[in-house]
């Protein structure tokens, strides 16, 4: 018979690493992520032929710009259709009546199944900046200019990981009560954009209601750039607002899935 | 963890009913009506009825997959869908796909995993279970490389593997061939010789009456018969030809 430790934090967190590896290793053979992948790549070492279209920037911004641009995008393609999609497999295939009938809480798994994801988005952003900075660095060379220092490159890949997985965990919010994963791509979608909308709101306007919702703006690098950088402060503060809107969303995500019947 | 006791039901349904909500529009539509059931620790029940009766609700809700609207089911004394009787819990589900690209001993050891097996046990138990569903073969070979046989016994493997006190399996033979069906039946008797309950939904009446300790008849959510197939069937329980003395009494049930 199981020894019961369920409630405990060490337990807990046990079941939460093996649902979310399990989740990464379903994930990497996903088609949707080797394409997304892809098309990732191809994107950006499209930045080389593009760069005649710099609207007036130099050369190794517009790669930079470009790349970093392309990466988000296909970032938020696959947090929301690779979470949509994982969800609903394991619901179609039945395999989640033999995981949630055993002492594992719905709220493990959804984290579970939100921290999966988000390794697989930070892989996914890893491996495209990687393919971004050897192609900045050989420009840096056959150029004999310098795009800038290597702590705001990264720093600008963290902000692209913290957006991408704020969408996946807005996908996962729709996930815990939608009838079909393509809804639920769709909506985690439409919930991405609402999240962009920010500038376009005021406090007495109809899209007073997106005030509620996450501001994605505030991780796009440019503004913070024009700001004179991103400083530790401004980083923890950042740090800080995804992590409680990951918790308020990872919390609400799991107390709707907590009453779905299968 | 509760012990079993033989005063404590293994598996209790008290005036369990279960509707279901149609659409928008509002309704409910009745899949299971006052199902009251006792089964103790050790015992096979059979749940018999055709498509639609209600067997996998009844197993579902046993489960904690669903909550019941009307009564309450209980595990050992728990309310099923409480972590305390999870974990007295295995559940096969119907006609379940587990991942494909994993193993079936990779698959194995994340369940025993998630049931919270310590490492020092899980090892070995995942071994004692591929071997009692014949499939230690086959066991580092990929799931999508299995045949169904394979897969319903990789299924029960998987339902069994934490020890549980209660097995629930639905439709455990649906779909399988004769030696698959033989293999599968064999692997529930080994259960019940261990001491351990067993729930399952069948279409097939011979094997029922073959295993069962207890059957119970459903139709349309309702339970029209139940008791042991010596009080079901009387001590004329076969006939030389033609239908057994349980499908006999299943079909003169269903019938009104």
């Amino acid at each position: 018979m199981v020894e019961t430790s369920q409630g405990s934090g060490p337990a807990s967190l046990r079941r939460v690493r093996l649902i979310a590896s399990h989740t990464l290793a379903e994930a990497l053979r996903l088609r949707l992520s080797v394409l997304l992948g892809l098309a990732g790549a191809m994107l950006v070492l499209m930045a080389l032929w593009l760069r005649d279209f710099n609207f007036g920037a130099t050369e190794l911004k517009f790669i930079g710009d470009f790349g970093l641009g392309a990466i988000g995008l296909l970032g938020t393609l696959l947090a929301a259709l690779g979470t949509a999609h994982l969800f609903f497999s394991d619901i179609g295939s039945g395999a989640i009546g033999c995981v949630l009938t055993r002492p594992v809480r719905r709220g493990e798994y959804i984290a579970g199944k939100l921290a999966g994801m988000m390794a697989l988005l930070a892989l996914f952003v890893a491996a495209l900046a990687l393919v971004l900075a050897v192609m900045i660095a050989l420009r840096e060379a056959q150029l004999g200019a310098s795009f800038g220092p290597l702590p705001v490159f990264l720093q600008a890949c963290a902000l692209v990981w913290l957006k991408v997985s704020l969408v996946a965990a807005m996908t996962l919010l729709v996930c815990s009560y939608a009838g079909s994963a393509l809804f639920a791509s769709c909506a985690g979608l439409l919930l991405a954009v609402i999240a962009h909308l920010r500038p376009f709101t005021s406090a007495d306007g109809w899209l007073v209601f997106v005030r509620l919702w996450p501001n994605l703006g505030l991780f796009d690098i440019e503004p913070w750039l024009a700001g004179g950088g991103l400083t530790t402060a401004g980083l923890l503060g950042l740090v800080g607002y995804w992590a409680v809107f990951i918790l308020l969303l990872g919390g609400l995500a799991s107390y709707v899935f907590k009453h779905r019947e299968f | 963890m509760t012990p079993a006791t033989t005063d404590i039901p293994a598996v209790e349904l008290r005036g369990f009913g279960k509707s279901y909500r149609l659409g928008w529009s509002g309704g409910f539509i009745p899949a299971v009506q006052a199902l009251s059931l006792r089964l103790a620790p050790g015992q096979v029940l059979g749940l018999l009825g055709p498509n639609g009766s209600g067997k996998s609700t009844t197993l579902k809700a046993l489960a904690g997959l669903i909550a019941p609207s009307a009564g309450h089911s209980l595990i050992m004394g728990h309310a099923a869908g409480t972590d305390a009787a999870r974990a007295l819990v295995g559940y096969l589900p119907e006609s379940a796909c587990f991942a494909p690209h994993q193993t079936g001993r990779e698959y194995l050891r994340y369940c025993a995993g998630l049931s919270l097996l310590p490492a020092d046990k899980a090892a070995p138990r995942v071994e004692a279970v591929l071997a009692s569903a014949g499939l230690g073969s086959v066991a580092d070979r990929k799931m999508a490389t299995y045949s169904k046989g394979m897969l319903q016994r990789l299924g029960l493997a998987q339902a069994i593997v934490h020890e549980p006190a209660v097995v629930l399996l639905d439709e455990p033979v649906s779909g399988l061939d004769p030696e698959g069906r033989l293999a599968l039946v064999k692997l529930i008797r080994d259960l019940a010789a261990q001491g351990r309950t067993v729930v399952f939904s069948s279409h097939l009446l011979a094997q029922a009456e073959e295993i069962c300790d207890r059957i119970a008849i459903l139709g349309q959510g309702r339970l029209l018969a139940e008791g042991t197939p010596a009080e079901l069937l009387g001590p004329d329980r076969r006939s030389a030809a033609g239908p057994s003395a349980l499908e006999k009494l299943y079909l003169e049930k269903l019938r009104g």
